[in-house]
């Protein structure tokens, strides 16, 4: 009998620590499809025996998550909803932001069109279908193609409210999955246009156009003078303890802040 | 509730730790500011204030967002805040109107009746509530549900008093006064609909009229069961100064100006809506569709068995020209199909050759032999910031011959047209506003569809015509108040004025009707 309970002390004593060394991020496509994999690869080499179960399916699923309680840190390229917030208090949880990076929405359009630029104006006018031919905003005519995100993506929501004065997108618009499939549909069809985040711009095909006149960089995005700039966040439930804690330092760090660049988002110092 | 909210923020954050006094105030001062200037203020909209604090590097952006984020759960927790909405809508819309009427309402007999140049009269304190929803959904789809009092397709009018007593049988029930018998809330509009598809638009369930149109023809009150599909495309052409050679360059253009290089001079500009409607409305529904046994007789005719419809075929333009000057025109053809169960008797739209209770006991609806074509047109432009609008209807029933024959008139197929002209200036679109229109309108007897009409322009009935004049002042942006004066007649003294209205003569000989609104739309 002795020998059986000091069996299960040592199982519940792994499974404890086997659990404590295993952090659930679940989110936003923007930071969970590179910068966050790099983060947590890195944070593995410091700290070995953690593990990591990251799911970037959109911010509103990180938001979700945490109010859920099916994950410790939620990433988010928007700010929860006051309808979120709610939900949350209401399940006692208290959504607490710490902002992590900076980013810019970057326009982006196929490298043959000859448009370098638009105004904030006339990216509206695309993005809600008023606009629907290349030649009405300086380019050399045809159909605009739209691709945005889906609905679950902050960026989408995010690309509304900064862009778009919180229009809805043109009827005819493609929602694609993530950045990267924005990236490669608008490198592909050269009447495309669409919106990724900062770290997503150097896909092949694909180019970016400044918006009156301010192109999307560490400084234009840090000073605020590019108008698509955002802040991206981990949400916790309270202040972060334990691994949770530990990762979201460690992000905030100088090691953690140079993966944050060589990714390509904007540190936050 | 939130004095403790900014000590907080400062204690736990180690950024404002050491700041100079002043830094500090400054932050407390913004968030009891922003708690204090309006908790049922979204949160998020309230960032102006924080984003010029960071600017001013007065707080750090974390700070900002640590504030909003508890400024945000604080707006949650409002009542206001509690408001929840599923998360497919993207977009929800709470409107409506309220309206306390006084209404005149008076017919003449004919000089040749039992009781001649008897004058038939109703007045009437009235109110109607109307109240609804719109939003969209996410992935394109839309949905509108309103609230309306009256069961009346044509009329969502409460009259005051009307019901302190009911009568079932021989049994009269005393409501006393003040009663709700008629004060029901129903179902005026619900509907669903998918604008995915690029200048499309699909709509099914109890809708806003898709058609454009007229109360010459279409009652604004009727909110018509079916489906529609409308389709809409914007054309800009340049002319002019280089103008004509970017027209032919940019034939499909949506909907804005062109951009032009350095131009040599401003071109001429027209823009074309052009648009389509389409509408499949179930008029009536047959029940049921097939019986147990075999289908039994109704004066020696087979019982109906299918549905009828109501079809409706538009193709219009709108076109825009400089100077605020345009045209629309939206001619439709409408055309009906199956039988239903009520509506499926031959019109015959009462005679003056019958007593006047034997006129009112013929078919008034019948939608036999109606194959309509409508032409709606409206030129508008501004006269200083005025606007003014010229606006006309012409209908013709290309079955009138058939629909004359079936009521007893076979020498009265001639009577298949309908038209109205008038014109209107200023607007109502905020206080101080107002507007004045005026216009004559003619319905010859088998001209149209007499369960369509307006039912105040001339009490629901044709073989009328007459004038008509508005006037409304907007005492506030909200507040209408509008004089509405209408007087007409016989058009052919040789029928009846078919249809079912308020009047209870036909023929209506003479007809007035006055009414004075005060409405408050929200």
């Amino acid at each position: 009998m002795k020998r059986i309970y000091l069996s299960l002390t040592i199982l519940v004593s792994l499974m404890g620590s086997a659990y404590a060394d295993r952090l659930v991020i679940k989110g936003s496509d923007t930071l969970g499809a590179k910068l966050v994999p790099q983060l947590a690869e890195q944070f593995k080499a410091q700290h070995p025996g953690t593990t990591f179960d990251i799911a970037a399916e959109g911010s509103t699923t990180g938001i979700a998550a945490i109010i859920d309680g099916t994950a410790q840190i939620g990433m988010s390229s928007r700010r929860a909803k006051s309808s979120e917030v709610g939900a949350a208090a209401a399940k006692g949880v208290n959504m607490k932001p710490t902002i992590v990076a900076y980013d810019g929405i970057a326009v982006i359009v196929n490298a043959n069109n000859p448009l370098k630029s638009l105004t904030k104006k006339q990216v509206e006018q695309i993005f809600t279908g008023e606009v629907t031919d290349w030649s009405a905003v300086g380019g050399s005519g045809g159909k605009i193609s739209i691709y945005t995100r889906n609905t679950s993506s902050g960026t989408y929501s995010d690309f509304k409210e900064l862009a778009m004065k919180k229009r809805d997108y043109a009827p005819g618009s493609q929602k694609m999955a993530g950045n990267e499939q924005i990236a490669s549909e608008v490198g592909k069809n050269p009447a495309g246009i669409g919106y990724v985040g900062m770290a997503y711009t150097k896909a092949g095909g694909a180019k970016v156009v400044s918006i009156d006149g301010t192109i999307p960089s560490i400084q234009s995005v840090q000073n605020h003078s590019y108008s698509y700039w955002r802040p991206t966040f981990y949400y916790t439930n309270g202040e972060p303890s334990g691994i949770a804690k530990t990762f979201l330092d460690f992000t905030l760090s100088s090691v953690g802040q140079k993966i944050v660049n060589q990714v390509g988002f904007v540190p936050i110092k | 509730m939130s004095f403790g909210l900014a000590p907080a923020r400062v204690t736990s954050t180690d950024s404002t730790q050491g700041e100079p006094m002043f830094k500090r105030f400054i932050y407390l001062f913004a968030a009891a500011s922003l708690i204090f200037g309006g908790v049922a203020v979204h949160a998020q909209d309230a960032g102006a204030l924080l984003d010029l604090l960071v600017r001013k590097k007065l707080i750090t952006d974390q700070e900002a967002e640590e504030v909003r984020s508890e400024l945000t759960k604080q707006v949650a927790e409002t009542p206001a805040g509690k408001l929840k909405l599923s998360v497919p809508i993207t977009e929800l819309e709470l409107y409506g109107d309220a309206r306390l009427r006084y209404e005149y309402r008076g017919g003449r007999t004919a000089g040749d009746t039992a009781d001649p140049n008897d004058w038939l009269e109703r007045q009437r304190e009235r109110y109607r509530l109307r109240i609804g929803l719109r939003g969209t959904l996410a992935d394109d789809w839309f949905f509108g549900i309103r609230l309306e009092t009256s069961q009346n397709s044509r009329s969502t009018n409460v009259t005051f008093g009307d019901d302190t007593s009911t009568t079932s049988g021989t049994t009269t029930t005393f409501n006393g006064p003040f009663a709700k018998n008629s004060d029901g809330i129903n179902v005026g509009q619900a509907y669903l609909g998918y604008k995915g598809f690029r200048d499309i638009t699909l709509t099914g369930g109890k809708m806003p009229n898709p058609l454009v149109t007229t109360l010459m023809v279409w009652d604004g009150d009727i909110n018509p069961e079916g489906a529609a599909e409308q389709w809409k495309h914007s054309f800009t052409f340049s002319f002019g100064e280089s103008g004509l050679a970017q027209a032919e360059q940019s034939y499909s253009k949506d909907n804005k100006a062109l951009a032009i290089s350095k131009p040599a001079a401003e071109p001429w500009k027209l823009k074309i809506d052009v648009f389509a409607n389409f509408a499949q409305f179930i008029y009536d529904d047959s029940n049921p569709e097939n019986p147990l046994g075999a289908r039994s007789n109704s004066g020696g005719n087979l019982k109906p068995n299918t549905d009828a419809w109501l079809l409706a075929w538009q193709v219009g333009a709108r076109f825009n020209f400089p100077k605020n000057f345009y045209f629309q025109l939206a001619p439709t053809l409408y055309n009906y199909t199956g039988n239903g169960d009520t509506f499926n008797g031959h019109f015959v739209g009462g005679s003056p050759f019958l007593s006047n209770s034997d006129s009112l006991a013929l078919n008034q609806v019948g939608i036999n032999s109606l194959l309509v074509l409508e032409i709606p047109a409206e030129f508008g432009f501004k006269v200083g910031e005025l606007p003014v609008r010229v606006f006309g209807d012409f209908a013709v029933n290309f079955e009138g011959d058939e629909r004359a024959s079936a009521a007893g008139f076979p020498n009265k197929g001639d009577q298949r047209y309908a038209y109205m002209i008038g014109a209107g200036i200023g607007q109502l679109k905020a206080k101080h506003d107002w507007q004045i229109q005026a216009w004559f309108q003619h319905t010859e007897q088998f001209s149209l569809d007499p369960n369509l009409v307006d039912s105040d322009l001339w009490d629901s009935r044709v073989n009328m015509e007459g004038v008509a004049v508005q006037a409304g002042y907007a005492l506030s942006d909200a507040v209408i108040f509008n004089l509405t004066y209408g007087y007409a007649w016989r058009v052919d003294d040789g029928l009846g004025t078919g249809g079912t209205g308020d009047i209870g003569i036909n023929p209506l000989d003479k007809y007035q009707i006055f009414q004075a609104d005060l409405n408050v739309r929200f």
